[in-house]
């Protein structure tokens, strides 16, 4: 007998009794879907975290550095000037500073306050930087210019739009030589960057950047602890992390008087990588264990399924069934149903990954990745086999007269 | 020699008290193109001597060679080969599967054997027309009346062309019409040359056999050739 024929007689089994097969699917359908979506999840929310740290560039290394009240020296200051004379190392440095006063940005008939958390994808940020603030977090110059060294000496009133920022405020006009009123002080537009194009990643693009020096007057002169340090490569990273740590491990020691940490967005990549990898095995393995309750419920209907089907047996094996030809069979019934049961469940999880991306992942497109879906598809299949041997050699191996005699 | 059995045993719970011998210590020799009834009682042990015979069962002592083979040592393969090529069965209750029509059925004992997809449905075709059912080659046994579907079981049991059909009360379900049909098929097929072995518990349908081999609790009790008036 061969295994087109094999197939085509499992086909006819399986059709000839819907309900049943289905509900024998259903544990493989709900596996492998669960399975799907698990992962897919976890890649989608990783994929994020990764495009975030991509579109801040590598080599990127921020600096935090935090002394308590009293105690001597002023580490900001010593810090900034530390990082500006790394000239070997480094392409940029930019005070870090987001401001969490609330205060009023108004162009034309707009008003939109800082702290208006109604609505996420509309809400402006105030950041402080230097004349290098571009150049560290890999914002690309849209129109106009940076801001300057002079911008930043003489707090000149005068800022630079993200994005997100420019949309919100001037829709699709050139906001170059515009003012805004931040807190009614009328603040110059000289310059916008390209947006980055994140979904559901505002922070980055709905930025209104002002010089530094403007922490005096709008953040209420609180020292400045965040760095950060736009290094020539990694291997420069790897040595410009070594000196700050050295630098302020001279001046701070952690917990006693104070605290810093110094880090790259290329370290964090790496974690998030193998963040991920282990995020998917461990939910790769729950959901594992629910096609494994699923084969076994196929062994169960498939042992249904013989006992039901002995007579069957016996005329099969009196007209001149061998055993192996029995075995077949019932082995590619059960891994025909796997089967089916698992292309059902992939469709399922993509559907359910498109859902959970709509909905946990600020509107991603998640596309379970090939290697999920055909090792779910494999996984199910070769259940179906496992888990139909039992049954399989259990049919097989009656005598046709006994198997005959049966009801 | 054809079959020749010596001393055949089917004990059942051999040693205990429920001890049952189906078969006890028979001995039958049945030449190639003979047409044999297997006459008996019920409990008798004729149905345990044709599955027996037919491979379907195995002897608990004793020697049965078929065709010069000794069938007791043969393994599961070449059992099935037996079943498939040398022994056509015909069952009381027809024994067709359900899910498949009549010339699916016709075709399985083919498809086991191993002939090519395009010679098996002319062969089966072929052997429904010997009994008179390609006309209804694609009906299930559901919708076919119970002498329809005893003739697609013969048309499934020559299908291969086996030299030996064993027909276990093949008329026991139908209607003295029909079972007249389905034997004269039957004496047909030995017109050509098939050996044919018919088990029966019925004397009219024993009457009609060149030879009658009577069976009471496991034994032959008498062997007799006699004049028929079909030949």
């Amino acid at each position: 007998m061969n295994l087109m024929q094999a197939f085509k007689m499992a086909f006819k089994s399986i059709a000839s009794k819907k309900m049943r097969s289905f509900l024998t699917m259903l544990g493989i359908i709900i596996g492998v879907a669960s399975v799907v979506i698990m992962v897919s999840v976890v890649q989608g929310m990783n994929k994020l975290s990764l495009q975030y740290l991509e579109a801040q560039g590598e080599n990127k290394i921020q600096v935090y550095a935090y002394q308590y009240y009293g105690s001597s020296g002023n580490i900001s200051d010593l810090l900034y000037e530390y990082c500006l004379g790394m000239q070997d190392l480094v392409l940029g440095v930019t005070p870090q500073v987001e401001v969490w006063q609330d205060i009023t940005i108004k162009y034309g008939a707009k008003t939109f306050n800082t702290q208006n958390w109604d609505d996420w994808s509309k809400r402006l940020t105030i950041k402080l930087g230097s004349d290098q603030f571009g150049v560290c977090n890999n914002y690309t110059l849209g129109g106009g210019r940076e801001l300057s060294f002079l911008d930043v000496e003489k707090t000149n009133q005068v800022c630079v739009l993200g994005g997100g920022a420019k949309e919100i405020l001037f829709d699709f006009v050139d906001p170059v030589g515009e003012t805004i009123f931040i807190n009614s002080q009328p603040f110059l537009v000289v310059g916008w960057y390209e947006a980055t194009g994140l979904e559901g990643m505002s922070d980055m693009d709905n930025v209104v950047l002002l010089p530094y020096t403007f922490n005096r007057t709008l953040n209420n002169n609180q020292d400045i602890n965040d760095y950060v340090v736009k290094a020539r490569s990694a291997t420069d990273t790897t040595l410009a992390i070594a000196r700050l740590k050295a630098f302020l491990g001279g001046f701070i020691t952690p917990g006693e008087n104070g605290y810093y940490n110094v880090y790259s967005n290329n370290d964090w990549s790496n974690q998030v990588q193998e963040q991920s990898l282990m995020q998917s095995l461990v939910l790769g393995a729950i959901a594992g264990i629910s096609l494994l309750v699923g084969g076994i419920g196929i062994m169960n209907i498939m042992l249904v399924t013989v006992t039901e089907r002995t007579r069957e047996i016996g005329i099969r094996k009196a007209i001149g069934a061998e055993r192996k030809s029995i075995i077949v069979q019932f082995l590619i019934e059960a891994a025909v149903i796997c089967g089916i049961g698992g292309l059902i469940g992939i469709l399922l999880g993509c559907m359910g990954a498109l859902i959970a991306g709509k909905f946990l992942l600020q509107g991603m497109i998640l596309w379970p990745s090939s290697v999920i879906t055909v090792g779910a598809f494999t996984f199910s299949v070769v259940l179906g086999v496992l888990f139909g041997l039992y049954p399989a050699i259990k049919a097989s191996s009656l005598q046709p007269v006994d198997a005959l005699r049966a009801e | 020699m054809l079959i020749d059995i010596q001393n055949l045993y089917k004990i059942y719970n051999e040693g205990q008290e429920s001890e049952v011998r189906a078969l006890d210590g028979v001995s039958l020799q049945i030449d190639r193109g003979e047409f044999v009834a297997i006459v008996g009682a019920s409990g008798s042990g004729k149905s345990t001597m044709m599955n027996v015979l037919g491979c379907l069962d195995v002897p608990t002592r004793g020697r049965y060679n078929l065709n010069g083979t000794d069938v007791t040592s043969l393994k599961d393969k070449d059992l099935a080969r037996i079943r498939n090529r040398e022994i056509g069965f015909i069952f009381q209750g027809y024994n067709l599967l359900q899910d498949l029509n009549a010339l699916d059925n016709v075709i399985l004992p083919l498809i086991y054997r191993g002939t090519s997809i395009f010679e098996r449905e002319e062969l089966a075709m072929a052997a429904l027309a010997r009994v008179g059912m390609d006309g209804r080659a694609h009906h299930r046994p559901s919708q076919m009346s119970g002498g329809q579907q005893q003739r697609v079981a013969i048309a499934r049991a020559i299908a291969t062309h086996p030299p030996i059909i064993m027909a276990d009360e093949p008329t026991g379900a139908l209607d003295s019409k029909t079972g007249r049909h389905v034997l004269s098929i039957l004496q047909q097929l030995y017109r050509e040359g098939t050996t044919i072995l018919l088990i029966t518990h019925d004397d009219g349908i024993a009457a009609t056999a060149p030879r009658v081999v009577r069976l009471s609790d496991g034994k032959i009790i008498s062997d007799a050739h006699q004049e028929v008036d079909w030949l």
